[in-house]
């Protein structure tokens, strides 16, 4: 074994024996719910300022306990860095609430440097994360510029007024995203994966559809009968059908993303099933709901034990291949004000 | 000396090397096929310890060690990282988790009870009056016509409990503008509803059940306390609080945790709480006073309320007393009001 190989190894190797590598996820239960319990009462005793510290904890704990091949991820944000963010984020809420209050008329054109905004918040978020994420000392790194997360949504953008064309904007904006990600040097590639995915969609959409008209007839049936009995029925129906959709499309869709992904020598296989994950998440939230939020940690847990547990990464080539590219800073107020806004960023 | 097995990753590449590594005073010394590094322990950044991850010292030049060996840097690196090593001793033992879960309890205990309410009261101050309104437009269309159908009572009686009504609110010149909606509201029963900005439903049921006109004042009475106090508004940026705190506390997870988070707090918040309840009260006694009544009728049609509820056992419906819990202090209270 001599000393690793060139810069231009990793997108080149010579296709040999194929090998498959099971994502492993060590992290205990216990250890966690002690990380997770100790960090919120710290958060508590300092009215929100060590949350900051709460979050880089419980993400280096995550990450150092994702292993592919027996080495783990580590993720290197400092807590100072994402601290400065987060009041940003809270200074920026403010003056949008703080207009709203005292000019109310013209608070809608504060949506104005929003709209014009998110693309750049995105853009960062994901630079932020991406950069302070390593495996075996490698860092990745987000390269989707501004301007080009900006084409994405104003040429795309519109669909999402037609509810039914949504999917291919999200489809248009994961693509973008997962095509600017690099680990080190190495570009993902990121094979046509519009038919799983829109498909996915279009099974739900025609699920929705079934469900939406059984919920009206059951109203119809149900005329005349007691009225909270059946509001409350309706209701329970109807989140228990978005939840189910929820969980079919989020198994789906990771599939058909992480199916199409390529790194260098790497693909990987993701075979998350719909029915376990409703389970899972169904399963989930009635074991938080009764335990008053008690059994978070044991839920977080189990729901990343189960993702590693459905993906594998297949090497045709070796592991230790991937250059390092050069040292660049990101910000990390984009990340915060996306995590404060709740845009959905996960791929 | 302190010794321990480590991977060295140069920084340049993925490539990974076992390596055996010598830790003296000053200096750590690296030692692999083909690799003999010495570095100053000073240029050494060692990560804060999480939990039982694998340990990563970060070298000059972007170069790696990574080690599973804990008890080894610690006893290099004793003095790195005071306040995050304090942290990961907390964690790792059972009892700080659970004198810190005994903290974080309390603390959303208080919140709940005393923390929101009051920071509840003091928002509600800087909410406009239009904003109010607007919020008890959009509940009064929620009950209109799906839950609630105008009342079936005839013209007349409903004129005579309007001119109660003006008797009532002559004069309050508060800001408010009061309306009193008669309403025929199909599984709530006997039931009287005050809508932030001044709207007040009352249920067929209820009129029905009152033995005099002056018990239909006491309810109405204690319904505009409820408006007055802003407590409609108040029990909104309430439950708005809670759902923020929820989320923050346990939000880190998934978006599906704080949908789990909430489901319990609404569970929690249907009615008043006792609090304003009282304030209610207070107002209503204070009222029934100005305009020549008795708080003694509130004493009366809460007896009434409670009695028809026990009556019907199968209690599924929404009446008054399942929302204003008739406890024998309020009535009580009521009958020795001065």
């Amino acid at each position: 074994m001599g000393l690793p190989s060139t810069d231009r190894g990793a997108g080149t190797s010579v296709a040999g024996s194929e090998k498959r590598h099971p994502v492993e996820f060590t992290a205990d239960t216990g250890e966690y719910f002690r990380i997770w319990i100790v960090n919120l009462a710290l958060t508590i005793a300092t009215l929100g300022i060590y949350s900051a510290w709460a979050k880089v904890r419980k993400r280096r704990y995550f990450y150092g306990h994702t292993r592919i091949d027996g080495e783990s991820f580590e993720y290197r944000a400092k807590p100072v860095a994402i601290l400065k963010g987060r009041l940003i984020a809270v200074a920026a809420i403010a003056v949008f609430y703080g207009v709203g209050y005292v000019a109310p008329l013209y608070q809608w054109l504060l949506w104005i440097p929003l709209l014009i905004g998110g693309p750049w918040l995105l853009v960062r978020s994901l630079a932020f994360n991406a950069y302070n994420t390593a495996y075996r000392n490698v860092r990745f790194r987000f390269e989707g510029t501004y301007k080009a997360c900006l084409k994405v949504v104003l040429v795309y953008g519109w669909l999402v007024l037609f509810g039914i064309l949504y999917p291919y904007f999200k489809h248009r904006l994961i693509r973008f995203v997962a095509e600017n990600h690099r680990y080190g040097t190495t570009r993902f590639e990121v094979a046509d994966f519009k038919k799983p995915f829109i498909g996915a969609y279009a099974n739900a959409y025609g699920l929705g559809f079934v469900m939406i008209a059984a919920l009206f007839g059951l109203g119809f049936a149900a005329m005349g009968t007691k009225f909270p009995l059946l509001f409350f029925g309706g209701v329970v129906l109807f989140y228990g059908g978005l939840f189910l959709l929820f969980a079919y499309l989020r198994a789906r869709t990771t599939n058909a993303i992480w199916n199409a992904v390529r790194i260098g020598p790497l693909t990987f296989e993701s075979a998350l099933r719909a029915r376990d994950m409703i389970w899972l998440y169904f399963s989930n939230l009635l074991a938080i709901a009764f335990t008053l939020g008690l059994a978070t940690p044991w839920a977080v847990v189990r729901a990343m034990r189960y993702r590693a547990s459905k993906t594998t990464v297949v090497a045709s080539g070796p592991l230790d291949g991937f250059a390092q590219a050069e040292a660049q800073q990101v910000s990390v107020a984009g990340e915060e004000v996306a995590e404060l806004f709740d845009i959905d960023i996960a791929l | 000396v302190i010794e321990f097995e480590a991977a060295y990753y140069d920084g340049r590449t993925s490539a990974r090397k076992p390596v055996h590594v010598r830790g003296y005073t000053l200096v750590i010394q690296i030692v692999g096929e083909g690799l003999r590094l010495d570095v100053p322990l000073g240029k050494v950044h060692v990560d804060p310890p999480v939990g039982g991850t694998r340990r990563a010292l970060h070298l000059p030049d972007g170069a790696q060690l990574q080690t599973d060996d804990h008890a080894a840097v610690e006893a290099l690196f004793p003095r790195a990282h005071a306040l995050e090593g304090w942290v990961h001793g907390l964690e790792r033992r059972w009892p700080y988790a659970l004198a810190a879960l005994v903290f974080a309890a309390a603390f959303a205990w208080w919140s709940a009870v005393d923390g929101l309410p009051r920071a509840a009261k003091i928002a509600a101050g800087f909410v406009p009056a239009t904003a109010e309104a607007k919020l008890g437009e959009q509940t009064l269309s929620f009950f209109e016509g799906k839950v609630c159908r105008p009342s079936a009572l005839g013209a007349a009686r409903q004129q005579a409990l309007q001119r109660r009504f003006a008797t009532l609110t002559a004069g309050l010149a508060d800001g408010y503008s009061y309306r009193l909606l008669p309403r025929d509201c199909r599984g709530v029963g006997a039931n009287a509803l005050a809508l932030p900005g001044g709207a007040i439903v009352i249920t067929d049921a209820l009129v029905k059940l009152a033995q005099s006109d002056d018990q239909i004042s006491a309810v109405l009475a204690h319904e505009l306390g409820h408006v007055r106090y802003r407590h409609g508004l108040r029990m909104a940026l309430q439950a708005a609080g809670l759902a923020a705190l929820a989320a923050a506390l346990f939000g880190d997870a998934t978006s599906i945790t704080s949908l789990a988070t909430t489901l319990p707090t609404a569970l929690l918040q249907s009615g008043y709480s006792r609090e304003l309840e009282t304030e209610a009260d207070d107002y209503a006694f204070q009222r029934l006073r100005e305009i020549g009544l008795s708080p003694k009728a509130f004493a009366e049609i809460m007896l009434l309320l409670e009695k028809a509820h026990e009556k019907k056992s199968g209690g599924e419906s929404k009446d008054y007393f399942s929302t204003h819990p008739a406890t024998a202090k309020r009535i009580q209270r009521a009958l020795s009001a001065p």
